[in-house]
């Protein structure tokens, strides 16, 4: 269980090992988690801050364009 | 339940706007193939998987393409649906835009790390 403090790091790896990611949101604790996970590695990103959600939505496409991707 | 691509951004919209209330939202994404929908979309009243075959295991099917499984879920209620690569652009539009609308609760700025005040520029011969 890894955590991540710094958003770059956190998606260098996730990227690497891209397989699922649960988006946790809660609206009243004001927080958003996302985590990604083979299953083994299990990596984890926390933020409180409104500028990680353009981040976050930006490596989520990313992602939806990997699995779609034809190569595996 | 499975919904068509539009149908669930709809309900996520909702469940993003039950989820003020209280509670979390999961969403979750994977990837999947193309043989395990067309087993879930034939609505046959069948209430588990299909057992897959060793063979499908082992190699894809030639025509399977690949796609990206959504769920959604708030509490007891949960929502699916699958995006396939002609319906990629459309939903990451949408996606993205009812994420950045409705994940509105976060912090402006973090207190904790401040950037540094632009200083205003002085020459040392102002400073005397």
């Amino acid at each position: 269980m890894t955590n991540f403090n710094s958003w770059e790091e956190f998606a260098k790896a996730a990227e690497v090992l891209y397989l699922v990611d649960p988006l946790k949101y809660r609206h009243v604790d004001r927080k958003l988690s996302i985590k990604v996970t083979d299953n083994h590695i299990v990596l984890k990103y926390v933020t409180d801050m409104a500028q990680d959600v353009k981040k976050m939505e930006k490596f989520v496409s990313l992602l939806m364009r990997h699995m779609c991707s034809k190569e595996k | 339940m499975l919904l068509d691509n539009d149908a669930f951004l709809t309900h996520l919209n909702r469940l993003f706007t039950q989820s003020k209330g209280g509670g979390s939202l999961f969403i979750t994404m994977k990837r999947c193939n193309v043989l395990i929908i067309i087993d879930m979309s034939i609505d046959d009243g069948r209430t588990k998987p299909t057992p897959r075959t060793r063979k499908q295991v082992t190699e894809p099917h030639p025509s399977a393409e690949n796609s990206c499984l959504f769920r959604a879920t708030l509490g007891s209620q949960k929502i699916s649906t699958v995006v396939h690569q002609k319906d990629m652009n459309r939903f990451n539009q949408a996606y993205s835009n009812l994420l950045k609308a409705n994940i509105d609760g976060l912090k402006k700025r973090d207190k904790r790390v401040k950037a540094p005040a632009p200083k205003p520029v002085r020459s040392k011969a102002e400073k005397g």
